[in-house]
């Protein structure tokens, strides 16, 4: 009964990231625009966009591989790979064993690698260009994420996402610093992916390709989300063998979680405007210091314990 | 059932220097296919042991000064890197066996034949005669650096060889040893790992590289191993650990980096399996630190992803260095810069490439995942002691590791993204044409190989490595395959059901907007909506990314200038075959310090 509980609830989660995705790409873009005064567009515009593209005739290129036909389905299924192993409302999912925080991190890079191989096998200017700066800037960002990964690892005892969660929830992932310290670098380095310019290697794709590649952006925004708000706001998730009662609850308090992420990114951009592109590479570096920073304060705690 | 096959081997060896030295009177292809054929029958005779756990059986063989005879043993250890040693002296074997180069020796069965040598060894004098015959085939064409390599583990088996005593390896272990003495021993040894696998780029010379990838990063490994974790344990300082950890952490940094920043491909390529050397040390350094305080679990983490990262190097590296060499002839050029589109022309070349890479960087489900995910686990199992300064190191190697893994992932998308995919930057390269079926094989055969051990690490691991860590970590065996986790405790980095994940994921996310997509219309390429230059219709192909800009850039620190020193008379040997004349002084200077220790 445990696994049939566990199973299902895997099953309600991968089915909600899939549905929220486009809508909380929609959402942000309307509270961007009503918090500038503007009107904004139809939250549910994402959802209109996929039909569009999907009743586009696509182009076969002539001079592209099979890299880029394959490269929009990679990085859509690996991302949701990755949302999947990221608990939104109940903890022991039937796919909790395998959410490593590494594999995590890694499968985003995958993504990453997948969108700009296939942007490099198109022969395009631009989008190779935007991926090379991408690729520059993940330089720094994805070693600072693992690192962070490795801090949060080494305050729960293990790499595994529901153990750590768990214990965030006891109050037993100290030191707080370091906890807090690590909150920080994971917020610049969200807000460094979310902001990376992609519009210049979408080029490189279209039609229901390019309707792929928008869903694995706005997929990505949700694990970020999910992440954070399980790894250090994990207030109201159910255990999975708790039944639906518990996990309407846990529904509940994601969506209340959501909704305030959206409100304060929209928020921060209406506040801070756009971030000009040459600081992403600080913002990172600036991250994985930080990192670092909480690692050693991890491991100079424990010693000291 | 050692015993035969321990002779086998030796014998084997001996036939492979033969062959290398008598290249002269047999054809190039049949050397090639006779090295191939008696690499690969080693590499079958090194299962049997492996897979029964057998107890080492040493042999003497008496050669040399009377009183003294070389000996030789098969352990665990020596097994699973002579397996290596064997898969990848096959593979480059049966490669050079289809090309035509002309060479005074054979390097590929010296090179093989003196690694196996030093693999079989129970005392120092073997090692160092093995070393010194496969640093002359390796560095016989215009690299200097590994030369100095015999001396250096000669001076380290001198320092742990106890006084009054042969270098016996049994005889190093029972005795006591001094620490200044084993501590310089293991400087040595890091110094003569650096020497053997620092890739040196004075001169292109793809069996070199090849040989280098395939069988001397794995057999550094195999040295820190026996040198560092084996022989010195007993002497072994606290602080071994930090200073083992901040050298490879640096060493697989610089490496990785260079990977992504050097021009050409087969230099980007050597570079970036460079890297492997620096997570071995780091390895060795992890597992030392965890022996220091007694936590056999987190060395075995950390000795587990040396051997991992050891498997990797000897099958991605030897894939890599002959895919590149492949590349290089068939494209007429070895710039990134200047190739471009050879997925269309070179698909399988490509595809093995790429296979080869996915293993060498640090992602999943490639290989270079799995150890690192083993590295961090070491960490996290690591004693966590001793205030911040004896904590240092451990955060410090955690970013190195993770900067690296960062590194080899931007190296390894610049040379699949510039090389591989794209259109032809030049002519010449748009004529590429695909390697010969021989080839092909080889080289699928190993990518092959490659990404089946990525997908099972856990029972290669269980099947070939753990029976050496076992002995190394004195921890009991244990039971079962791992046939899931790479860790005995759940839940761990659980490749196979990730794997079902991600194919299924994948697969729905390829098929479902299939069913729901219109027919293709075929159209040109893309030239960023802007009509095509005159005279180029599918567009400029140098508008492309020349694969310049894949790395940060770093901020300028002005450092004051060293004064410049005054020069000093260099002196170079004469001889087109230095080794020889290494080989014959290094074993002088070991009678030598023999004569003089008692």
């Amino acid at each position: 009964m445990t696994f049939v509980l566990s199973l299902l609830a895997e099953i309600l989660h991968i089915g909600l990231m899939i549905a929220v995705a486009p809508a909380a790409a929609g959402v942000t873009c309307w509270l961007d625009a009503r918090l500038a005064g503007q009107s904004g567009p139809p939250a549910l515009l994402p959802f209109r966009d996929l039909a569009r593209l999907r009743r586009k005739t696509p182009m076969a290129i002539e001079s592209v591989s099979l890299v880029s036909r394959l490269a929009p389905a990679v990085g859509l299924g690996v991302t949701l790979s990755a949302a999947a192993l990221v608990p939104t409302f109940s903890l022991g999912m039937a796919l909790s064993p395998l959410a490593d925080v590494l594999v995590i991190v890694s499968l985003l890079t995958v993504a990453r690698v997948a969108h700009a191989l296939a942007a490099l096998d198109s022969g395009a200017a631009l989008p190779g260009l935007t991926q090379q700066r991408a690729s520059a800037l993940a330089v720094a960002a994805e070693p600072a994420l693992m690192l962070t990964m490795v801090a949060l690892g080494l305050m729960g005892g293990s790499f595994n996402l529901d153990l750590i969660i768990g214990q965030q929830r006891e109050g037993i992932l100290l030191p707080a610093a370091a906890s807090a310290i690590v909150l920080t670098a994971v917020l610049a380095l969200a807000f460094a992916d979310l902001s990376a310019p992609c519009r210049d290697s979408d080029q490189a794709f279209g039609a229901i390709d390019l309707a792929l590649v928008r869903a694995t952006g706005w997929l990505r925004r949700l694990v970020w989300f999910n992440l954070i708000g399980a790894l250090f706001l994990p207030v109201g998730m159910a255990n999975a063998e708790s039944g639906p009662f518990a996990w309407l609850v846990g529904l509940a308090a994601w969506t209340i979680k959501l909704g305030a992420f959206l409100l304060v990114v929209a928020g921060i951009r209406v506040v801070a405007g756009g971030s000009p592109r040459n600081i992403l590479p600080d913002l990172a570096g600036v991250a994985a210091l930080l990192a670092l920073l909480a690692t050693i304060m991890i491991l100079a705690s424990a010693g000291t314990a | 059932m050692n015993d035969p096959i321990l002779r086998f081997l030796i014998v084997d060896a001996v036939a492979l220097l033969l062959l290398g030295a008598g290249t002269s009177l047999l054809p190039q292809a049949i050397c090639g296919l006779l090295t191939a054929t008696l690499c690969g029958l080693s590499a079958l005779l090194c299962l049997p042991p492996l897979f029964s756990h057998a107890p080492a059986a040493p042999l003497s063989v008496p050669v040399g000064p009377p009183g003294l005879s070389l000996h030789f043993a098969l352990d665990p250890l020596s097994l699973f890197f002579l397996l290596n040693l064997f898969v990848a002296g096959t593979a480059v074997a049966a490669f050079q066996s289809t090309v035509v180069q002309p060479a005074r020796i054979h390097p590929t069965a010296w090179c093989v034949a003196g690694t196996a040598l030093s693999l079989l060894a129970a005392d120092g004098v073997a090692m160092v005669i093995g070393l010194a015959v496969t640093c002359a085939s390796a560095g016989y064409r215009g690299r200097r650096l590994p030369m100095l390599a015999p001396a250096l583990l000669l001076g380290a088996v001198c320092l742990l060889t106890p006084s009054g005593y042969a270098p016996r390896f049994d005889a190093i272990r029972a005795a006591p040893i001094d620490s200044d003495h084993a501590t310089a021993a293991m400087v040595l040894t890091v110094a003569a790992v650096g020497a053997l696998v620092w890739p040196d780029n004075s001169e292109r010379c793809w069996t070199r590289d090849a040989l280098t990838a395939g069988v001397l990063i794995p057999f550094s490994s195999y040295l820190l191993l026996r040198l560092i974790a084996d022989l010195s344990a007993a002497a072994a300082q606290p602080w071994w650990g930090a200073l083992l950890l901040l050298a490879g952490g640096a060493g697989s940094v610089v490496a990785a980096w260079r990977a992504a920043a050097l021009p050409d491909i087969d230099t980007a390529i050597a570079a970036l399996l460079a890297r492997q050397a620096g997570l071995a040390v780091i390895g060795v350094g992890l597992a030392m630190t965890a022996r220091t305080a007694d936590l056999p679990a987190a060395a075995a983490f950390a000795l587990d992803a040396t051997c991992l990262t050891a498997l990797g190097t000897s099958l991605a590296g030897t894939l890599l260095s002959l895919s590149a060499h492949t590349i290089g002839t068939s494209a007429g050029t070895y710039r990134l810069s200047r190739l471009g589109g050879l997925v269309h022309a070179m698909p399988g070349t490509s595809a093995a490439l790429s296979a080869g890479l996915l293993t060498a960087s640090a992602l999943p489900p490639g290989l270079g995942f799995a150890a690192l995910w083993l590295s961090f686990q070491s960490i996290l199992s690591a004693p966590h002691t001793g205030g911040v300064l004896s904590q240092l190191p451990l955060a410090l190697i955690a970013a190195a590791i993770a900067l690296s893994a960062g590194l080899s992932t931007a190296a390894s998308l610049r040379v699949v993204g510039i090389a591989v995919l794209g259109r032809p930057r030049t002519p010449r390269g748009a004529g590429a044409g695909e390697s010969p079926s021989t080839i092909r094989a080889i080289l699928l055969l190993l990518a092959a190989t490659a990404l089946l051990a990525g997908v099972l690490p856990g029972p290669l691991l269980r099947l070939l490595a753990d029976p050496s860590i076992d002995a190394l970590t004195s921890l009991p065996p244990a039971q079962g395959f791992g046939l899931l986790s790479l860790a005995g405790a759940s839940p761990g980095y659980l490749i196979v059901p990730l794997l079902a994940l991600l194919t299924l994921a994948v697969g729905a996310a390829w098929r479902v907007p299939r069913q729901l997509r219109k027919p293709a219309k075929p159209a040109g390429p893309w030239t960023d909506g802007m009509q095509p230059p005159i005279g180029l219709p599918f567009g400029d192909p140098a508008a492309q990314s020349s694969g310049a800009g894949f790395l940060p850039a770093l901020p300028e620190i002005a450092l004051p200038r060293p004064p410049p020193l005054p020069s000093l008379p260099r002196t170079r040997i004469s001889a087109t075959f230095p080794g020889l004349w290494l080989l014959l002084a290094g074993f002088a200077a070991l009678l030598l310090a023999l004569a003089v220790v008692g």
